[in-house]
């Protein structure tokens, strides 16, 4: 380790934030919000320097920091970046950004609710940073049970009976992880958590075949991998608006983060095994999800099932094992996040001003409030997936993969595609056209301070939509030597 | 001579705190503050004493009496959870004035008594050191303000424990007459040759039998739920911690008798640790009062513990250890809440914990983390225990164990989540005035926090501790 622990700083950034809140006396709102502010800028602007010095040419494990931590396990204080989880960072530090930024005109408990929201980044940042397995599940479960405090406390509809289904269901996966890691150390000889240094003994084909089933169960729960999605639709109606962003704009991709990362990395041929079952249920979860979607009438819901579709995509991604499936799983991880952030904060914005989401209550929004409307209609043309917006590439890319390698799911995929675009157009005709709605007429559009983290993010989706070699070298320099290894 | 003095400085120490209460129970009247201020004062300097003593090692009395860092620990943490509970007495409210200083008397004694316990490896002074620490504790349970409500209590308790004590002498009888001997060092050598006749197999398991009722496993379990709801809040708090330590040291003794040789051992060991992991957390969920969620959520930890200790060697003992330390913490956070917020003395149930967050937000917080460990949720210290203790059953082949394990886990975080919810959602019925916490108790508070946390992030030290302590046993 050489240098400035950079890694270690930006996970830092989020424990110094939940320090320096819990510090603030509750009454004092705002300074918590720009105290929240301040650590959540430091974390993005850490990320953007990481983002920009990282070499793609070079690829591998870049800025690693890597000590020993106990010894007798094994485990290390193992930190690295590479083109899988450098995406997610970005991810995760724009998401946080934008989320602190859109929760500014919270008053209800606001010091609390800041603190957990860093906690839970906090793990999110150490997950996607960690190449040890102990601390990748440390931080894995960190990042979970924030969730039910911040969902039960500040949720909407069926919060209480939303947050424990979450909590529950998240913790029932990670029932599974914990023995699996414990097994891989324990096949591995018992000496040592580094991800790659397991990677490097390998393990047998039972093994890896139980394994992989145990990893990928554990973590397709928290990737809404049908069937064990019915915990997400739930709770992401449940949450608050930048819980909704942070959960499943970044949350979700840590399961399929997991599974890329510990599940694909250990057991290849693992996976190799039971490939077909994670593509059959990646296909069922696209076309489900759309399906589901087309009859909901409330709009958050109509988001959770089409990202239990946009995952579904994730998962058909990863199965391909190939080059351009998996760049395509990773860039579409990154994508979906952007996205259903942006739908999740400007439905928030609708909610707090009108409070209801039913569709058939709102009607002829884009009259009442052009901006709002703009920011969903835009989410919902990248969630299509519109050319010229970043999830457009990584939809392309896991197509032609899916094609090629399993025919039938691919053209069933597609046909899920074309599915959510008709239910997402519907949404938008019947919420943002036709008759308006006067009970909400007098409802202000957006201030111009609230409209900003959308901006951000539509700048996002719109500037990897243009330019996709940014994000997509970055992806290929880990991906390549990645399937190569397979 | 003055060696052996040092070697047994913790149990004179606590022998001589004892006698100053035994003489101070004689007088009429006295301030209950001054009671307890006093036995916070012995209980802390007694911490000290054994702190120092921790890294003595040698035999005594014949033999009968083993100091070694496995001993030294438990003693350390036996002293830790005396002056804990101490600390949080608040002035005992829940007990009758008169009998203060017999409270204290015998919290000494059974301090004394569980001490010698960890330290005995001779069947007799197993035994003898047992029943001394059982009796103190039955003479604790029906201290309490209104004990005509909870009178069963005692009576059950009391009968219950005699039966265990039977058993446990009928075993250890067993044991004798297959080894004809009494020192568990000479047992070790010749049970493994005895493994294939029943006799040694009952006798071991009947002795591990009257243990398990002091760890409170299923189906040893019985009188658990009914003693914590029915002691005052600081006994409760003292057998849910300090005396769990003690039975948690005897049954890792007692196993590690066996040396890893006996199949049906581990099968037995194995079938009591899934029923007590499965049937504690099942039957939690449906409690309504504080204690007796923690009584069953007590079970379902004999089983977590259990599962280290199955494992039959060093890395699986060091892993218990750990889970009893971490325990040790998690239950004393929890316990030290409940006897702050009911001051008087009176059983909490968990809807009069609504609102808890705006009484006092420390406290609340001091709750969740260790309920939060109590679950497993890392990283607290509780998560790092589970993970060493499944670490051990894995590395000897039962990863299905694990699985069963934590999917226990998250049972049990349902009913740990419905306190928390309790504590940080509900509104209470009528509103209720903010709880004042005197400075000591505020800076115990963030003692335990960032001690469950410490514990939890940087377990390097603590595990090293705990495999050389481990160690020691062979």
């Amino acid at each position: 380790m050489t240098g400035f622990p950079i890694l270690t700083a930006i996970l830092m950034s989020t424990v110094f934030g939940l320090l320096t809140i819990l510090l603030i006396p509750p009454e004092r709102t705002k300074l918590v919000k720009q105290v929240s502010m301040f650590w959540a800028t430091v974390g993005l602007i850490l990320t953007l320097w990481l983002y920009f010095n990282f070499d793609h040419s070079k690829g591998g494990l870049q800025f690693v920091e890597r000590v020993l931590w106990v010894k007798s396990l094994g485990i290390y204080w193992f930190h690295g970046v590479d083109g899988i989880n450098m995406p997610m960072l970005l991810l995760t530090a724009v998401v946080l950004f934008t989320g602190v930024w859109t929760m500014w005109e919270l008053e209800y408990r606001a010091k609390e609710f800041f603190a957990l929201m860093f906690l839970l980044v906090a793990g999110v940042y150490g997950m996607f940073l960690s190449m040890d397995l102990f601390w990748m599940f440390v931080w894995y479960d960190v990042s979970l049970f924030p969730m039910y405090p911040l969902i039960s406390i500040w949720g909407g509809t069926r919060k209480e009976y939303g947050a424990m289904k979450l909590t529950l269901y998240l913790l029932a996966g990670s029932a599974l992880i914990l023995p699996a890691i414990i097994y891989a150390w324990v096949q591995g000889g018992a000496i040592t958590f580094d991800l790659f240094e397991l990677q490097k003994i390998g393990f047998s084909l039972l093994d890896q075949k139980i394994l992989f089933v145990m990893l990928y169960l554990g973590f397709g729960i928290l990737a809404a991998v049908w069937p064990f999605h019915t915990w997400s639709p739930v709770g992401h109606v449940a949450a608050p608006t930048a819980v909704s962003m942070i959960h499943a704009g970044v949350l979700m991709k840590l399961g399929a983060y997991g599974i890329l990362r510990i599940g694909m990395t250990l057991c290849p041929q693992g996976l190799g095994y039971w490939s077909d079952l994670m593509a059959l249920l990646a296909c069922i979860g696209i076309v489900y999800g759309a399906l589901v979607g087309l009859a909901q009438t409330d709009l958050k819901y109509v988001i959770g099932y089409s990202s239990v579709s946009h995952m579904g995509m994730v998962g058909l991604g990863l199965a391909t094992m190939t080059v351009s499936g998996i760049n395509g799983a990773v860039f579409q991880m990154f994508a979906h996040g952007v996205m259903t952030a942006l739908f999740f904060s400007s439905v928030g914005y609708i909610y707090d001003r009108t409070h209801t989401k039913m569709i058939p209550e709102l009607g002829g929004m884009s009259k009442t409030m052009p901006i709002a409307s703009a920011f969903f209609i835009i989410a919902a043309l990248a969630g299509i997936g519109v050319p010229l917006m970043a999830s457009f590439w990584a939809e392309l890319l896991v197509f032609i993969a899916a094609v090629q390698v399993f025919p039938v799911g691919g053209i069933f995929a597609m046909v899920g595609l074309i599915i959510s675009a008709l239910f997402m157009l519907r949404v938008v005709q019947r919420t943002f056209y036709g008759e308006r709605n006067e009970k909400f007429g007098h409802i202000p559009d957006v201030s111009p301070f609230l409209a900003v983290p959308r901006i951000i993010l539509i700048g996002v989706i719109l500037f990897f939509g243009f330019f996709p070699k940014v994000m997509l070298d970055v992806i290929q320099s880990a991906v390549i030597p990645f399937v190569g290894s397979f | 001579m003055m060696n052996d003095f040092i070697l047994f400085l913790p149990e004179f120490y606590f022998t001589i705190a004892a006698l100053i209460y035994f003489g101070l129970s004689l007088k009429k009247t006295s301030e209950p503050w001054a009671l307890q201020k006093w036995a916070l004062t012995l209980a802390g300097i007694g911490l000290i004493v054994t702190v120092a003593a921790s890294r003595q090692q040698g035999m005594l009395f014949f033999d009968c009496y083993r100091v070694d860092l496995f001993s030294q620990v438990f003693k350390v943490l036996l002293a830790m959870g005396t002056f804990w509970i101490i600390f949080s007495s608040s002035e005992l409210r829940g007990i009758d004035g008169r009998q203060h200083a017999e409270y204290y008397f015998l919290m000494f004694i059974c301090t004394l008594a569980m001490m010698m316990l960890v330290s005995s490896v001779e069947l007799l002074t197993i035994y003898v050191a047992i029943e001394l620490s059982s009796y103190s504790l039955y003479l604790m349970v029906p201290m309490r303000r209104n004990a005509d409500e909870f009178s069963e209590t005692g009576v059950k308790y009391f009968m219950i424990g005699v039966t265990a004590s039977a058993m446990m002498l009928f075993g250890i009888s067993l044991l004798f007459g297959a080894t004809h001997t009494t020192y568990v060092s000479q047992i070790i050598t010749k049970l493994p040759a005895l493994f294939g006749q029943p006799v040694a197999i009952v006798g071991l398991v009947l002795a591990l039998a009257g243990f398990f009722f002091k760890l409170a496993v299923f189906p040893f379990h019985i009188w658990a739920p009914d003693v914590y709801q029915g002691s005052a809040n600081q006994v409760t708090a003292y057998i849910a911690t300090a005396s769990k330590m003690a039975a948690a040291a005897l049954i890792i003794r007692f196993s590690a008798l066996s040396m890893g040789a006996s199949h049906e051992l581990v099968n037995f060991l194995i079938v009591i640790c899934v029923l007590s992991m499965t049937f504690g957390n099942l039957v939690a969920i449906i409690q309504k009062d504080i204690k007796r969620l923690l009584a069953y959520s007590s079970i379902a930890h004999a089983g977590y513990m259990l599962m280290g200790i199955l494992a039959l060697d060093g890395r699986g003992y060091a892993a218990a250890i750990y889970y009893a330390m971490a325990y040790l913490v998690m239950n004393y956070a929890c316990f030290m809440v409940i006897m702050k917020i009911a001051d008087d003395g009176h059983n909490l149930q968990i809807k009069e914990l609504a609102g808890l967050h705006k009484r006092s937000p420390l406290l609340a917080m001091t709750l969740m983390m260790g309920l939060f460990g109590l679950a497993g949720i890392p990283p607290t210290a509780g998560f790092t225990g589970k993970f060493l203790v499944f670490a051990a059953a894995v590395e000897k082949g039962y990863l299905w164990l694990a699985i069963v394990g934590m999917i226990n886990a998250t049972i049990s975080l349902y009913y740990y989540l419905i306190v928390i919810k309790a504590a940080y959602l509900l509104k209470p019925v009528q509103e209720l005035p903010a709880i004042r916490i005197d400075r000591w108790t505020h800076a115990m508070s963030l003692i335990l926090v960032a001690l469950m946390v410490y514990l939890g992030v940087f377990p390097d030290q603590f595990v090293n501790i705990t495999e050389a302590a481990a160690k020691s046993l062979f």
